[in-house]
């Protein structure tokens, strides 16, 4: 039981061995590249835990589904630019079933954007960047120790779901150092599922569309909504299992706050105004718990670091509009989300203490 | 001997277009096979999209139909988890040399130890026809009608970048002189290359005035020769084998000496880099 100062990537690295990670392909970005670090320098200190820098993202995410069907929990670690490299195989390896973890500490996009700026804008990228239809798992802790536990989730989830699970940071949370006791967070470990390549098979792992015997289903529709349904209704039971979620603050208030991620934290000199309610279970979206807590507010506002990416999901699952606070260009602060919400007329009126201090010290 | 059992003969007649080279290079790949001993429990093959890519079905082992142009990384990633497996690259030219050209690269920098079949046969044939990274300067394809405006990708030349690679260059005419080459770069200690030419009779043969599969091959028979005894340098359309020095591997299962690809300690990123 030892506390001391962690960083929100190095959480992550430590959650992965946790987890029991074997395997990490991956290139450098920042800001997610300490963990490509780390792992290096984990593995040169564990012969049993495999690692390979990798020319591209394209290759990392290639690598982490061989290294996972030949028998390793897998993982990679990027950001935007590299996230949208690697979106064919994400989806390849919700085509195959092959469990992985890919990790997205977000910075501002598109293209190269703001590289050390933290952002929240690849939600829709973490749900939908690959091609066709497919059922996303994504989870996006608040803080660093949370960094740590929901990695090691991620893997799980990854497991029992057959599938890519996307583990959401951004710039700031990523880089953040925290006290915090990883001993004291306990979550069991879900073991490998997949049988591991030459057990004395002969699967044929395909993202084209085929029977199961191997000859190819490319123009049989019964064939391939059999498959859809089955892996998708499959994992959308899985992610009932992992509906993490907070719901906290001033309950009694008349409006229901939406942040999450870094943005909760940044929100929290707030927290006697406003109800909060923090998705931590990003993909597939919370419905039955927000549709709940939402019927007991007045309003709604989200609070995030796009320009309402969630706000626009959040929208279309309550079919009621929601108030929107869209913290742009790296600019995730306080003030940030006070001028926000001075914007749409709903900055409270009694100045918040941690403001008053900031103001106090200019 | 037992070459069939290497195939799922039962999933027959294959895929490919009748006069197609593929079989003729899955036939000798297989006959090695079951001269190594290789089986189901120690081989895994990767394949990538394009014709070629289909072998890993008609198989007898385990295997990773990948993405366009990945099989490389994925292929890297099986040996790097899992040292005791033979790895198989079966994969075209378009595949492997233009999509997949950056993961060629670095994976012969790093001088992986898998071994690649490539089916060369100088076009995107499953697309129909188009000029790919092989093509010979000057042929008409369906979309450089005018002919190929570039010389073709030097594949002999990228695998020889890394002076501990094996390149082979065959046909599939040449049966003896390919099985050998694919014996010799399953056993090779390190980055293998097999490069066969062979005919795509359906989407670019006849286009450009051969009038059946038959005509292809015996222009490989005429137009290849073997390059002189010792040659360090294929000739366009020589026959032969171009080695580096093996680079030793690592016993089964050791995470530690596999030569630039783990970096699972300090040691090992000191030693065996290129050129050792």
């Amino acid at each position: 039981m030892t506390k001391r100062l962690v960083q929100g990537n190095e959480a992550v690295m430590l959650g992965a061995v946790k987890a029991g990670a074997s395997f990490f392909a991956g290139y450098p970005i920042s800001p997610s590249s300490e963990i490509l670090a780390q792992a290096s320098v984990y593995a040169a200190h564990h012969p049993e835990f495999r690692f390979i820098q990798e020319e591209d993202e394209i290759a990392s995410a290639n690598a982490i589904l061989g290294g996972s069907l030949a028998g390793a929990k897998s993982f990679t670690a990027t950001s935007g630019p590299g996230f949208s490299l690697m979106q064919e195989a994400i989806g390849y390896g919700h085509k195959v079933g092959i469990p992985c973890v890919i990790v997205n500490v977000m910075r501002v996009g598109p293209a190269t954007g703001m590289p050390t700026m933290p952002g929240q804008g690849d939600l829709n990228q973490a749900r939908y960047g690959s091609t066709g239809d497919y059922t996303s798992i994504v989870f996006y802790p608040s803080t660093v120790a949370e960094c740590y536990e929901y990695t090691i989730h991620a893997f799980n989830a990854a497991e029992e779901s057959r599938s890519p699970v996307i583990l959401m940071s951004d710039a700031f949370l990523g880089h953040l150092n925290e006290v915090a006791d990883l001993d004291t967070i306990d979550v069991p470990v879900v073991p490998r599922t997949l049988q591991p390549l030459a057990s004395g098979g002969e699967r044929l792992f395909s993202g084209v569309a085929t029977y199961p015997d191997g000859e190819p289903a490319t123009a049989d529709a019964d064939e391939f909504i059999r498959q859809y349904y089955e892996s998708r209704d499959h994992r959308l039971k899985v992610a009932e299992r992992y509906n993490f979620h907070e719901y906290g603050w001033n309950k009694d208030s008349d409006t229901l706050v939406v942040a999450f991620g870094i943005t909760r934290r940044i929100a929290q000199p707030l927290a006697a105004h406003f109800a909060l309610f923090r998705p931590i279970r990003i993909w597939p979206t919370l419905d039955k718990e927000l549709t709940e807590i939402a019927a007991r507010y007045k309003k709604i506002i989200v609070i995030e670091g796009s320009d309402g990416q969630y706000a626009n999901v959040v929208e279309r699952m309550l079919l009621r509009r929601v108030e929107r606070v869209p913290l742009l260009g790296g600019r995730m602060s306080l003030e940030a989300i006070r001028e926000g919400l001075d914007a749409i007329g709903m900055l409270p009126a009694e100045p918040a203490p941690a403001a008053s201090r900031a103001a106090a010290s200019r | 001997m037992a070459v069939k059992d290497k195939l799922k003969t039962d999933l027959f007649p294959t895929i490919w277009c009748p006069g197609c080279g593929i079989g003729l290079i899955m036939q000798q790949l297989a006959a090695v096979m079951d001269e190594l001993g290789l089986d189901k429990n120690n081989t895994v093959l990767i394949t990538g999209i394009g014709c070629t890519g289909r072998m890993g079905a008609y198989m007898n082992f385990e295997s990773v139909y990948t993405l366009h142009g990945r099989t490389l990384p994925v292929a890297e990633a099986v040996k790097l988890v899992r040292p005791e497996l033979n790895v198989i690259v079966v994969s075209g030219d378009g595949d492997t040399a233009s999509i997949g050209g950056n993961h060629l690269l670095h994976t012969i920098r790093r001088n992986a130890n898998v071994t690649v079949v490539c089916n060369n046969n100088e076009i995107y044939g499953l697309t129909g026809g188009q000029t790919g990274p092989t093509t010979p300067k000057g042929t008409s394809t369906i979309s450089s009608p005018a002919g190929a405006g570039y010389s073709p990708i030097n594949l002999q030349g990228l695998v020889n970048t890394n002076p501990n690679a094996y390149y082979a260059k065959t046909t599939v005419y040449h049966q003896g002189p390919m099985r050998k080459a694919i014996k010799e770069a399953i056993q090779w200690p390190g980055f293998a290359f097999v490069d066969v030419a062979s005919q795509c009779i359906e989407n670019n043969g006849r286009r450009i005035g051969f009038a059946s599969a038959n005509d292809m091959l015996q222009n490989y028979r005429t137009e290849y020769k073997a390059a002189p005894p010792g040659s360090t340098r294929l000739e366009s359309h020589q026959l032969g084998i171009v080695k580096g020095s093996p680079v030793p591997t690592p016993a089964s299962g050791s995470a530690k000496s596999e030569g630039d690809l783990a970096t699972s300690s300090p040691a090992a990123t000191k030693s065996s880099r290129n050129g050792e």
